[in-house]
């Protein structure tokens, strides 16, 4: 008998972080820069083998970069990003998960409630993340757009 | 394996990564005083392979290893298998090794 | 605000617009109950206790989880509220959605007390010695009401159907930290499992939409650590909490008599 199907869900949903927390809003972001990070290591992995190959398939495989035009520095800015975010979020996740840091302790709820999984110190690290990366993305942006015009 | 053992891999793997990879970014960098192109260029980024190549064989390794569990962890909740888990696990593994070893014969034929 | 639009889910998937007025106090809940005396008698939806207490009226109100009874019509901020049924769970009719999936996974981390000796603990003449310090590990988890917002909420649960789910494993954990508990390694192997306490990725909004406080992130995260503790450092493995041990033959007699009975001022006997 085939499963009846569970209302709203799936891998949308299970991104679709709107009206939620800022920790939800973080876990889709690192969840999409996982993913680009994932493409680019495998590309990046077949672009470093023709360095073995000579430095004639290496110039083609540059010509070839270079063909992309505009899009080889973005595709590379929106890289970048994506490693500043998970290397940084990545760092907050594992003294969540393996130091228990930044959870709080066992508390005897009050109204009105306030988790504190959620609390202060949870949120510095978060926003404090969000703005070391926009501000790193940012100088980022300036060095490998500058040849665009764009910067 | 019990996946606490998979999971400790993925966290050890991050923290090491973190560092290598911050170090393969600054080489690339304005930092170094060479411009874009410069980094770029075959002398310089076999300069680099052979002069740093303990660091980038961790980095192909922690790389790997990390990237290629998440996209387990991401197959095993999207596709969530019953009875075929094992196989998603070699899938995984069949695709780590070959990773590494395309990386490994990068590093060996350049150095 | 007078008036006020409710956008409810029907069975069939669409969107029934229900038109009210507003009176200070509202809630969702009463809101409904509204359209379903007044406006349509076919409106599905569950409710018992209307104080948030039992965690029957769990819908989706404008995208987030939430008790209905709970939710204040003037907190929203709007005109047109957004009814739903639960994410992540089938649905029966109109807002009522299936919960024995949830339940089958609460059940499956064996929320009870588990000892050695049975036959201590159903028929033990004396209670066991736990400390308030160490009550106070673990009771904040046992605030439960099992509403399953945090199920609804859960990102992985949405993708994952085979997740045990945040409440789940904070009930495994409330039993764990429980000093009278002996039952760790009937919970090990679902906890450690594929989809399991590892799949949880802190996103939090368990604890976001949690009605009582539970906080299951942190509970999860708890678990976590004792899952690495014991699996991969072998540490913490200990024997349960003790009874009481019964007072010393002779304490009675040596100790003074205890005081009269004094029913104090005021009381029955001295009007």
């Amino acid at each position: 008998m085939k499963e009846a199907r569970r209302y709203k869900s799936g891998l949308i949903p299970s991104l679709n972080p709107l009206g939620f927390n800022v920790e939800r809003w973080s876990y889709t972001l690192h969840r999409a820069t996982g993913v680009i990070l994932i493409g680019y290591l495998a590309a990046h992995i077949f672009e470093t083998f023709q360095l073995g190959a000579g430095s004639a398939a290496w110039a083609n495989t540059m010509a070839a970069l270079h063909s992309l035009g505009p899009f080889e520095m973005v595709g590379l800015w929106v890289v970048a990003g994506s490693a500043l975010y998970h290397g940084a979020n990545g760092i907050r996740l594992i003294l969540n998960e393996m130091f228990g840091k930044l959870m709080g302790k066992p508390i005897l709820p009050v109204y009105p409630y306030s988790p504190t999984s959620l609390g202060r110190n949870q949120r510095v690290a978060v926003w404090t993340i969000t703005g070391t990366v926009l501000a790193l993305w940012v100088w980022a942006g300036f060095y490998l757009l500058a040849g665009l015009g764009i910067v | 394996m019990k996946e606490s053992w998979s999971m400790v891999v993925t966290y050890f793997s991050d923290v090491v990564l973190v560092f290598v990879l911050t170090f393969h970014l600054l080489l690339q960098s304005p930092l170094t005083g060479k411009a874009l192109d410069e980094t770029l260029s075959f002398a310089n980024a076999t300069g680099n392979l052979v002069y740093y190549k303990i660091v980038f064989g961790l980095l192909l390794l922690t790389a790997v290893v990390h990237g290629l569990n998440g996209v387990r962890v991401i197959a095993l909740e999207w596709l969530h298998p019953k009875t075929m888990g094992w196989l998603l696990n070699l899938t995984v593994v069949a695709l780590m090794a070959f990773f590494l070893s395309l990386g490994t014969y990068t590093l060996i034929v350049v150095g | 605000m007078d008036k006020l639009t409710l956008k409810v889910t029907r069975t069939d998937g669409g969107h029934v617009s229900y038109g009210l007025r507003y009176r200070k106090g509202m809630t969702v809940l009463d809101a409904l109950t509204e359209i379903r005396e007044k406006l349509d008698s076919t409106l599905g939806y569950r409710h018992s206790c209307r104080m948030g207490i039992c965690g029957s009226c769990g819908m989706t109100i404008d995208g987030i989880p939430r008790l209905a009874c709970q939710t204040q019509i003037s907190s929203l901020n709007k005109d047109t509220i957004s009814v739903e049924p639960l994410h992540n769970m089938t649905v029966v009719k109109d807002l009522v959605v299936d919960i024995s999936a949830f339940f089958r996974l609460h059940a499956s981390m064996k929320p009870y007390l588990i000892r050695k000796d049975i036959e201590e603990r159903d028929h033990s003449e004396r209670e066991y010695r736990v400390l308030p310090e160490e009550v106070s590990k673990f009771l904040q988890f046992d605030y439960c009401i099992m509403c399953s917002l945090c199920y609804a909420a859960c990102p992985t649960a949405a993708l994952d159907p085979m997740y045990t789910g945040p409440q789940a494993i904070t009930q495994a954990y409330r039993y764990i930290a429980d000093p009278r508990d002996e039952g760790w390694k009937q919970r090990i192997d679902l906890l450690d499992s594929s989809h399991g306490v590892w799949r949880c990725h802190a996103a939090g909004a368990c604890s976001f939409v949690c009605p009582k406080d539970v906080d299951p992130a942190k509970a999860i995260q708890m678990a976590r650590m004792e899952v690495l503790k014991r699996q991969l450092l072998r540490r913490g493995g200990r024997a349960g909490a003790q009874l009481v041990p019964p007072p010393s033959p002779g304490a009675a007699k040596q100790g003074a008599k205890p005081p009269p009975f004094d029913m104090g001022q005021g009381s029955v006997k001295n009007q």
